[in-house]
């Protein structure tokens, strides 16, 4: 596996095999706890009177710094999220959001459709996905009122002169956020991230940096936003936003600046949204499946290792029967017999 | 090979050779005991020989001690950025992890070194000496070459997950 | 630290059946076979980038349902830089895990393999990426905010235990780990049964799943691995048993899926075979009819199902129906396993037997075990105080069977695993780190009175 979906599978299944129970005439009694990546929680539950009505609710740690974030007011995280799901067959939302909860659909299972379902299962995203589109909003605004300059394109990481103090923050995990600053003529997004682990602080420093040059090294994805990383926050945030003092040393910030041409149609623009807010599950997924690739090849290591030194053994050539004999009583076995592989 | 490597091996193959003479010995101090003399704190001249230190550069070296009945050796593996460090920690707890498929591994490597072999009469005695000896040398050459690939595999991933990653970007 | 309230992930991975969840749910959300389809090595794919360069991604194709481990044939192909395509490629992430692996495996391109063999893990490395892809792509977590919860065979050699540290440790970076043994959380399990009054860890545990019937008792939460008895009579068996009974006669259908689904749907345990053939003859609505449909729906062959309702499952009891080497009955293996433990945990074992795995659903499979096991004591204690003229107290037999039987092992995990305490139990990536792998050598015990 590649790339991380944004669709959460177990969401999908649940919901389609409600409905499948729900056809065969045998409803489900739901009641289940799913996860998803950065402290995400859906609970799928329905009750006993009705089963074919479900609902869903999710908790996440990116709900509190999401609501928080606003443009002029006329667009709440609530009437986004509203805006989006109430179109969808067998999905309304309730007045009620369910205790402990940050948010809560409901679904008629009768009614719901494959389209609803995936939509479903990408909440977590979508309700992420609200700042990205302030920001691209403002982002809008902002370009109208003051058409970018041309050379203002490879500025890097220089603050186009622009005073504007709009930055939305995503506190989607205890120490690391994720901020979007649009401006006039780009859309910045900071992840700020931290490694608690020490082999992942230095395998995560080749990754980024791999992150840097990629584009520059590569032609074909050279219209890809432009990465950058470093260990101060980088001058957008300068003003607006002071880190703790703690755990400094790993204290990262990657910067991935979006020029307009990564959000021109609505399809884009979700895509790009899905890929970032996947970033730093993607990233860490993959440091650690190189560990695991590591695994593999040290255990293929000692193996052959172990069978140079085998050669060592004195009786090797004498009776070679006998040894395997031998050699097989020698290996570790575990009380049923049969043998430790290491 | 460098230039460098081969004298280098040679030497340590000849050090260790001359220092895998060992013998039967009971302690001299617990009776009925017999444990590798290196291992204990022992001050008995005739029971410890000199150690030799060979040494490649500040950063590859190999400490032979030996005793009457047994030789330990420590190897230095060389670390040249933090990624090599870290990738020798994790390598060497590995294997130490698995010592007792090793035979001569210690568990803990003697401070300052990489990673230490404990070699006693009893492994002289049931494992051709010239064949153990074969098989540090192959270690030391196979560790050095084990940890630059995985280091190339780590950047080429590296770059290989990166372009995947904005690849998505690209329309 | 917010991972405090993250539910624990409880994974329960067997050799047949792989069993993945959150604590606090009553069935594991996702069940697939131990199963990985590994890129084969002959494999030469990547014709390299003729494919344009990946179109806009349409949103039809972005949420599509291939779910490919790796899409870089096409698209991606192109894109990467030559260095990348040779030996250090990235076989390592193309991969499938459990159903996708079954189907995968039917192409050319991927070779199957089961990780797992006679419950302990064979081949670590296919293992370690059975976990990441199940952590990642099918519960979506990330480890370093999640216990963990993993299950055991019993007499699992600790060093295993140190290899599963490692991985979860080392490559997971999981904030938590708790070893549990198979046979104990099957224990915990029967405690939602209502005939379970005190919630003790001792009992006989008789766990069978698809390959072999273990029977192994446990006193006080630490298994008695000098007693434990196997019988290699299992579910599959059964599967195969049926299916030479549909060849003797001739069915229409006589697949393995055909013969599975007629145990799973048809067979039961009854009290007395001699009994129940005269009741078969005397009532003919006893006999089933199975039917099995083709894919597309459009041909219907029809199965008649006969004796082998009751006559299945009762190779448990009597094996040389089925088999000619082992001829030894369920219960008396129970018996024997438990006249092995100490004297002092008997009374224990013989109260609270609990049934657990698949192969132990059939109905009235406790009430059978239970009646033949007590007749067996009963006959010792007879003979014991004929002989030593002392009236004995008596011994109770009772055999629990409960709702969750199936999915026991998971389920007893996932109660362990929703308490509060039980973050008290694990060992953390800390503790991990600070005394090496040999730290999980030793889990303390769920005390729940």
């Amino acid at each position: 596996m590649l790339h991380l979906q944004p669709q959460n599978l177990l969401i999908q299944k649940t919901l389609n095999e409600a409905i499948e129970a729900l056809r065969k005439g045998s409803p489900l009694t739901m009641d289940r706890i799913v996860s998803d990546f950065d402290y995400t929680t859906y609970h799928i539950s329905n009750t006993a009177e009705d089963k074919s009505i479900l609902l869903l609710s999710v908790k996440t740690k990116a709900w509190v710094s999401v609501s928080e974030c606003q443009l002029d007011g006329s667009l709440t995280l609530l009437k986004f999220l509203a805006d989006h799901y109430s179109s969808l067959g067998g999905v309304t939302i309730p007045s009620e959001v369910e205790p402990g909860y940050d948010y809560t659909l409901q679904i008629t299972l009768a009614e719901l459709v494959q389209e609803s379902i995936l939509q479903l299962s990408v909440l977590k995203t979508i309700i992420l996905s609200f700042p990205f589109e302030l920001a691209i909003s403002k982002f809008i605004e902002l370009s109208q009122q003051q058409p970018a300059p041309v050379e203002a394109e490879i500025t890097g990481g220089e603050v186009a002169a622009n005073g504007d103090n709009t930055l939305f923050t995503i506190k989607y995990r205890d120490e690391e956020n994720i901020f979007i600053k649009p401006s006039n003529d780009r859309v910045t997004i900071i992840f700020e991230t931290i490694f608690q682990d020490e082999t992942d602080k230095i395998f995560g420093k080749v990754f980024l940096q791999e992150f840097v040059d990629a584009r520059k090294r590569n032609r074909q994805i050279q219209s890809a936003p432009q990465v950058l990383y470093s260990h101060e926050p980088p001058l957008e945030l300068k003003r607006l936003y002071q880190p703790p003092k703690v755990a400094e040393q790993s204290r990262r910030f990657i910067t991935f600046v979006l020029f307009p041409r990564h959000f021109q149609t609505k399809e884009l623009q979700f895509h790009s949204i899905c890929q970032l807010t996947l970033f730093r599950n993607y990233f860490h997924y993959h440091i650690k499946c190189s560990k695991a690739y590591m695994h593999s090849r040290m255990r293929f290591r000692v193996d052959s290792f172990i069978k140079v030194l085998n050669r060592a053994k004195v009786d090797e050539d004498d009776e070679n029967d006998e040894l395997s004999a031998e050699g097989r009583q020698q290996a570790r076995r575990t009380f049923t017999g049969r043998k430790i592989v290491y | 090979m460098s230039q460098s490597l081969r004298p280098y091996l040679t030497a340590v193959r000849y050090s260790l050779e001359a220092a895998l003479t060992l013998s039967n010995f009971s302690s001299q101090e617990v009776e009925r005991h017999n444990r590798p003399e290196v291992e204990v704190p022992n001050t008995s001249a005739e029971l410890l020989l000199q150690p030799m230190h060979i040494s490649r550069n500040e950063n590859e070296q190999v400490l032979i001690e030996p005793s009457v009945n047994s030789v330990r050796m420590s190897l230095m593996v060389k670390q040249a950025d933090e990624i090599e460090q870290i990738l020798v920690h994790k390598f060497t707890r590995f294997l130490e992890q698995r010592a007792e498929a090793f035979y001569i591994l210690r568990r803990v490597p003697i401070p300052g070194y990489s990673i230490s072999f404990l070699i006693t009469n009893k492994h002289t005695e049931s494992m051709k000496t010239g064949k153990l000896v074969d098989f540090i040398i192959e270690f030391m050459e196979d560790v050095d070459k084990e940890i630059s690939e995985i280091k190339l595999f780590l950047n080429a991933r590296a770059r290989f997950v990166a372009e995947a990653y904005l690849d998505e970007f690209v329309y | 630290m917010s991972y405090l309230n993250n539910p624990a992930v409880v994974m329960d991975n067997g050799t047949g059946l792989t069993k993945l969840g959150f604590a606090g749910n009553d069935s594991p959300s996702w069940v697939f076979p131990t199963a990985i389809a590994t890129a084969a090595p002959s494999n030469t794919k990547k014709s390299s980038g003729v494919g344009a360069p990946s179109a806009v991604s349409n949103e039809a194709s972005y949420f599509g349902n291939s779910t490919s481990a790796t899409n870089f044939n096409g698209a991606t192909g192109g894109l990467l830089s030559n260095n990348l395509s040779g030996k250090r490629g990235t076989e390592d992430l193309d991969f499938y895990i459990g159903n996708e692996a079954l189907v995968a495996s039917q192409g050319p391109s991927y070779s199957l393999s089961y990780p797992i063999r006679h419950g302990q893990v064979e081949n670590w490395d296919h293992m370690e990426r059975f976990w990441e892809n199940s952590i990642f792509k099918y519960l979506r977590t990330e480890p370093e905010d999640h216990f963990f919860l993993l299950t055991e065979p019993p007499l699992n050699p600790p060093e295993n235990r140190e290899q599963v540290a490692e991985i979860f440790f080392e490559s997971f970076n999981c904030a938590g780990l708790y070893i549990a043994v198979q046979a104990v959380l099957a224990l915990a399990a029967s405690w939602t049964s209502s005939k379970v009054t005190d919630r003790s860890l001792t009992g006989t545990v008789i766990d069978s799943g698809d390959g072999v019937t273990h029977v192994i008792p446990v006193a006080e939460g630490y298994v008695i691995g000098s007693a434990i008895k196997n019988i290699p009579i299992a579910g599959r068996d059964i599967t195969l048993f049926i299916q030479s009974l549909l060849r003797e006669r001739g069915e229409a259908d006589t697949s393995l899926r055909t013969a599975e689904k007629i145990k799973q749907e048809y067979c039961y345990v009854c009290p007395d075979i001699v009994k129940e053939f005269n009741k078969f003859d005397r009532d003919p609505s006893k006999f089933a009819q199975f039917v099995v449909e083709n894919q597309e729906k459009t041909r219907r062959k029809v199965v008649d199902i006969g004796y082998e309702r009751f006559l299945a499952p009762e190779i448990f009891f009597n094996p040389e129906i089925a088999s000619s080497d082992f001829l030894t009955p369920l219960p008396t293996v129970v018996d024997q396993t438990i006249q092995a433990c100490p004297i002092d945990v008997r009374k224990g074992l013989y109260n609270n037997i609990v049934l657990s795995g698949g192969s132990t659903m059939f109905k009235d499979f406790g009430r059978r075990l239970q009646r033949d096991l007590k007749s067996i004591v009963n006959n010792r204690i007879a003979q014991s105080e004929l002989l030593s003229g002392t009236k004995s107290t008596g011994v109770d037999v009772s055999v629990i069977s409960h709702r969750k039987q199936r999915n026991a092992v998971w389920f007893g995990g996932s109660l362990l695993a929703q308490t509060a305490e039980f973050k008290g139990y694990c060992h953390t990536k800390k503790d991990y780190e600070e005394y090496g792998p040999e730290i999980v050598r030793n889990f303390s015990l769920f005390n729940m009175v």
